[in-house]
């Protein structure tokens, strides 16, 4: 049966109405109804699941509508009136002209200001909703060094960096910030600081994944250590761009718990394809033990097999990567400048002190752990697997199917750019890389060793 | 005497000197070969040659492309690694954008001004050589990337700091910057001497608002140009600073915004999509009325929308930047003004869809191909529209919506005007019809395969794909509409190398029938370079048009009868100029546009590799300066200047060259 004869049945049938045809799907334009029918879409923008991306949605529903109106009428126009009036020009009688018509004024004066007074309708709202999507928990952002228990709701810093994404946020209550430049207060001009001076090392660090409590307003401070990425949770609000240099502001809520995936949008070079992250919205007192236990230092080790991945952690991973260890027995003993010496063009890598709580490694392309049924030798990018620990949160036990990912994490250990394009090696102009370096002289055992260590840090 | 009309003029042939260059060369006097194309300065033969150098470079960004799509029609793909991808779809975009779009519109407006307003030759010829030639300098400079250690890979809007040394310290960049400031030096030279060529040299009796709309865009176009590529030009030579010598505009470790480099970068970035998409605006204002044989429905509308669009697209470059953290003011002044641009675009529109109303429309190619510019135009504008809305930006911008847009307004919009221009005066220019029927399988392919190829991007970037990705997993479900518009972009390319297949099929014919005479006016057009026989002979025009209609062309064409109704009173054949250029005096071939112009990229090399090439370099630059200087602009050495023939005409055209 033909679509069209499918439609006329459609619009006999009692029960048509314009609402039954949006709840199938019939929005606007016959590609936007597979965009918003579509449900294996994790990053879809028409599947708003939060307030700010609701809105957005909102804004724009409409508009859709007006959009399909011109494009039948102007497409659709013009292509009829250039068949309807089309002639033969073989067998044409040059005398046989068209009325000469060579305009209108009156016609065009109207087709002038009509789209402009229907733009500038549009515009009321749309400048409306720019300021509401600015809108924050507190009406004054929290002035720097105020704890941001002062203020209301969650902060979190967001950090991009080539090419993963770090995430602070303040429990200790004092601020994001230190007094960089020593003169004794904490303020503005600290901000202006290269970033290693001037973040508080007291703060959680996390990587990849943003964990939120549901239902609440989290608001975000964004910057970039190296060069410009930007931060895209499709269902959960619209970008920012992260600019070194600078500190946006933006917000993100989830209206229930659950993974909403995102990717980096701002080309940020090599890698920008595999900058992904997600963020994870935990029920209120979950996200508080989550956060909880972020907080706490990383235990030390009773296996052996792990405290041999420790010391080797400390002989060969310690120059980039922190582990929030309590040092006791100062195998893992930070110097106190210690993000300036780290030889990265963004001086930093994964605070790795709670590696094993995360679901992704890697900017989010490999999972930490593998589901039920899947090839840990399977080169495709397999984060598609994800534990999902919102889920983990409701359901423990799922956890007993998924297997701790240690074939790839040796793999990325022993030699990360084989397993992720990047710049490992040092620029010898600027001292500095843009990776993780291959460790070819760690052995197998070693490397088992060294995972094993990983998987403590839960 | 031109000091008779108080304008500025050399007298001919009187103050100047006949001693030979330099006393070193002879001045190039070849009448065909190699040798004069290389030296000529014809405006026509320019034409032809920036035409042919964007379908070479069409070629490099069309593999580029398909090397893309192919890469992304499936999930996971290793065709392409991270590095090739990121140096390819850069290459594509600014090959496509500065060596493609933006040079067939010179190619355009080279050949057709100079006719459409009745004048033997732009203002500056030589400069005119000039600028062609500095422009294949730099595109071959930055193409030479692709073997001298990889293409740039830093986009073609080459985000800071990204494009810094320290995070691209490959010559990638340096080619990008380097090849492009090259080429924007022939934008520039252009620009004033076409200006100047409006301005100056129309035929008496075409005022302004007798001007060919085409004219009037490339007018507006050639404004655009003056002004926005200086805005790049000074981008580009704080990035060469930086990268070249230590300079720190970008470096935000010593404090720079890297914000600086994307406002001036859409200064420039916004006037170029309006300049790369007004000369086919006008290429379709001359199609469409030609076919539909009516005169364009409100031409002062058509006129000042266009100069109107060329203002305004200075005012919304921030409708780039909605996601820069610009804070919120800023974004709303600049969400208003882009949805505002939207009225004088869609007056355009509405306006060809009425020169088409009531009309008698013959569906030649030219003609399918002008159509299909108004309706994917306007899906590309529609799309625009949605972009204003800076809230909905937030989510569309990056992503493949984005792609889909802009390749509707400038495939759908820009390209597709162009092919229908080519086939509107290939007659003119090359003295043979292109084939209907192959014309009429190309039109459909290249519709169909543009639609499937970039309709399915539109769902692709709301259901949340960025833009500048090498590769995506599956799971995220943009596998089956890759694949679908990778199928389409191969039929959109075949479509499109049917452009090249047909003029090579049509001209060898052509020369088999004997080269037949398509006469001067085989559409029964409107504008006054019909009114010359085709291919256009050298001297373009024996006499000077006089002009007293708007489409004056038609106007002595058909006159109303005794009853008042408008007949058919003159056929164009009975009216054409016989195309005797007897006495005609032309300005002389030069050695020096061509020796200037390649001077540049080796000064360029010198400044990434080793400041020793700098010295050939200018030693080369500075001769050819000299010796352009002391070139006369005619060569009296040939027999040919006889201004008699000049001075007898009244218009502006007698000043040939004074520079």
């Amino acid at each position: 049966m033909s679509i069209r004869s499918n439609l006329e049945q459609l619009m006999r049938s009692r029960s048509f109405s314009f609402r039954s045809l949006r709840r199938v799907c019939l929005v606007p334009v016959l590609a936007l109804v597979l965009a918003s029918c579509a449900d294996d879409k994790p990053l879809n923008t028409f599947e708003p699941r939060g307030p700010k991306a609701q809105d957005v949605y909102d804004l724009m529903n409409p508009i859709w509508y007006v959009m399909l109106v011109v494009f039948i009428l102007v497409v659709g126009g013009g292509i009829a009136i250039a068949f309807m009036n089309r002639v033969d020009g073989d067998t044409l009688d040059p005398n046989d002209l068209p009325e000469q018509v060579h305009g209108n004024t009156k016609l065009e004066i109207l087709w002038t200001i009509a789209p402009a007074v229907l733009l500038a309708g549009i515009s009321v709202f749309v400048v409306d909703d720019i300021w509401n999507l600015e809108e924050k928990n507190d009406p004054e952002p929290c002035a720097v060094g105020e704890t941001s228990a002062n203020c209301d709701g969650l902060d979190v810093m967001v950090i991009g960096q080539q090419w993963w994404w770090e995430y602070r946020y303040d429990v200790d209550g004092d601020g994001f910030f230190v007094d960089g430049n020593g003169d004794g207060v904490v303020d503005d001009r600290d901000r202006d600081l290269p970033l290693e001076f001037v973040l508080d090392p007291d703060d959680v660090a996390t990587a990849t994944e943003l964990v939120i409590p549901a239902g609440e307003q989290v608001d975000l401070l964004l910057t970039s250590r190296d060069v410009i990425h930007s931060f895209w949770i499709p269902r959960l609000n619209g970008k920012r761009d992260t600019v070194p240099g600078r500190w946006h502001t933006w917000s993100l809520n989830a209206d229930s718990p659950g993974k909403y995936t995102g990717w980096c949008t701002e080309f940020c070079g090599l890698s920008h394809a595999r900058m992904r992250m997600s963020t994870i919205a935990l029920e209120k007192d979950e996200f508080e033990a989550w956060l909880a236990n972020q907080a706490s230092a990383a235990e030390v080790p009773s296996d052996p097999e792990a405290m041999a991945g420790r010391e080797l952690f400390a002989a060969n991973c310690m120059s980039c990567h922190v582990i929030r260890d309590d040092g006791a027995d100062g195998i893992i003993d930070y110097p106190d400048d210690f993000a300036a010496n780290v030889p990265l063009a963004s001086h930093a890598a994964p605070d790795l002190t709670h590696f094993a709580s995360r679901t992704t490694f890697a900017g989010g392309i490999y999972a930490t752990y593998l589901g039920p049924g899947t090839d840990p030798n399977d080169d495709a990018f397999p984060a598609e697997n994800y534990l999902d620990i919102s889920e983990l949160a409701q359901n423990p036990t799922a956890a007993d199917d998924y297997r701790w990912n240690s074939a790839e994490l040796k793999r990325w250990v022993s030699n990360a750019p084989s397993r992720k394009d990047m710049h490992s090696e040092v620029d010898p102009e600027s001292g500095l890389g843009r990776g993780m370096l291959p460790f070819p002289q760690l052995t197998d055992e070693q490397l088992d060793q060294i995972v094993a260590y990983l998987a403590t840090l839960d | 005497m031109a000091s008779d009309n108080g304008q500025l003029a050399l007298p001919p042939g009187s103050s100047v000197t006949t001693t030979s260059v330099l006393g070193a060369w002879a001045r190039p006097d070849k009448p065909t070969g190699l040798m004069n194309w290389v030296t000529t300065v014809d405006h026509k033969k320019i034409g032809i040659m920036y035409g042919a150098a964007s379908l070479f470079f069409l070629l490099v960004g069309g593999v580029a492309a398909l090397m893309i799509r192919i890469q992304l029609a499936t999930p996971d793909s290793t065709f392409l690694s991270g590095d090739a991808y990121n140096r390819v779809y850069t290459m594509h975009g600014t090959v496509m954008v500065f060596l493609v779009v933006m040079p067939i519109g010179a190619a355009f407006a080279n050949y057709l001004m100079p006719l459409q307003i009745g004048a033997r030759d732009v203002a500056f010829p030589r400069i005119n050589a000039f600028s062609f030639w500095v422009f294949l300098a730099g595109g071959l400079m930055l193409n030479t990337s692709w073997f001298l250690g990889g293409g740039p890979d830093g986009g073609w809007f080459n985000y800071a700091p990204n494009n810094g040394i320290i995070y691209s310290p490959g010559h990638g960049i340096d080619f990008w910057n380097m090849g492009l400031l090259i080429a924007g030096i022939g934008s520039m030279t252009g620009a004033v001497n076409l200006i100047t060529t409006v301005i100056n040299m129309r035929a008496p009796g075409m005022t302004l608002m007798k001007m060919p709309v085409f004219t009037w865009m490339t007018l507006v176009t050639q404004f655009l140009l003056l002004f926005a590529i200086p805005v790049l030009t000074v981008a580009q030579v704080l990035l060469a600073a930086d990268r070249n010598f230590g300079a720190n505009f970008f470096n935000v470790q010593q404090g720079a915004d890297p914000l600086l480099w994307q406002h001036l970068f859409w200064i420039f970035g916004h006037p170029e999509v309006y300049l790369m998409i007004l000369p086919a605006f006008g290429i379709v204002s001359e199609i469409i009325p030609t076919f539909s044989r009516k005169p364009i429905f409100g031409y002062p509308f058509m006129v000042f929308s266009g100069i109107a669009i060329g203002f305004m697209g200075w005012g919304v470059w921030a409708h780039h930047m909605f996601v820069s953290g610009l804070g919120p003011l800023s974004v709303s002044a600049f969400t208003v003004g882009t949805m505002f641009i939207a009225v004088p675009t869609g007056v355009k529109i509405l306006n060809w869809l009425f020169t088409m109303w009531g009309a008698k429309i013959i569906l030649s190619t030219p003609m399918l191909f002008s159509i299909a510019l108004v309706t994917q135009f306007t899906i590309g504008g529609l799309s625009g529209v949605s972009h204003a809305i800076a809230p909905h930006d937030t989510q569309q911008t990056d992503t493949y919506y984005i792609v889909a847009h802009f390749h509707y307004v400038l495939f759908g919009g820009a390209f597709f005007g162009f092919v229908g221009g080519i086939y509107f005066w290939a007659p003119k220019a090359f003295g043979f019809l292109m084939n209907e029927r192959f014309g009429k399988v190309q039109f459909w392919m290249m519709v169909i395969g543009f639609n499937v190829t970039f309709a399915p991007m539109h769902i692709l970037g709301l259901q949340g794909m960025p833009r500048r990705m090498q590769t995506y997993s599956a799971v995220q479900g943009f596998g089956m509409w890759n694949m679908v518009a990778s199928i389409g972009a191969f039929i959109l390319g075949i479509g499109t190398m049917l452009t090249v297949v047909n003029l090579y099929t049509s001209h060898r014919a052509w020369v088999r029938q004997g080269r037949p005479n398509v006469g001067a006016d085989p559409w029964d057009a409107r504008t006054i370079e019909w009114s010359i026989p085709s291919p256009t002979p050298e001297h373009n025009f024996d006499t000077d048009p006089v002009v007293t209609h708007l489409d004056d062309w038609w106007h002595r064409k058909y006159q109303k009868d005794e009853n008042g109704k408008l007949r058919l009173v003159h056929t164009g054949e009975e009216l054409a100029q016989a195309g005797n250029g007897e006495g005609v005096h032309l300005p002389a071939p030069s050695y020096w546009p061509i020796t200037l112009a390649f001077s540049l990229p080796i000064i360029g090399y010198g400044v990434m590799y080793t400041f020793w090439l700098l010295i050939p370099g200018i030693l080369l630059m500075m001769a050819a300066l000299f010796g352009w200087a002391f070139e006369p602009a005619d060569n009296l050495d040939l027999d040919d200047h006889d201004h008699g023939h000049d001075d007898q005409a009244g218009g502006a055209e007698k000043e040939l060259e004074t520079v």
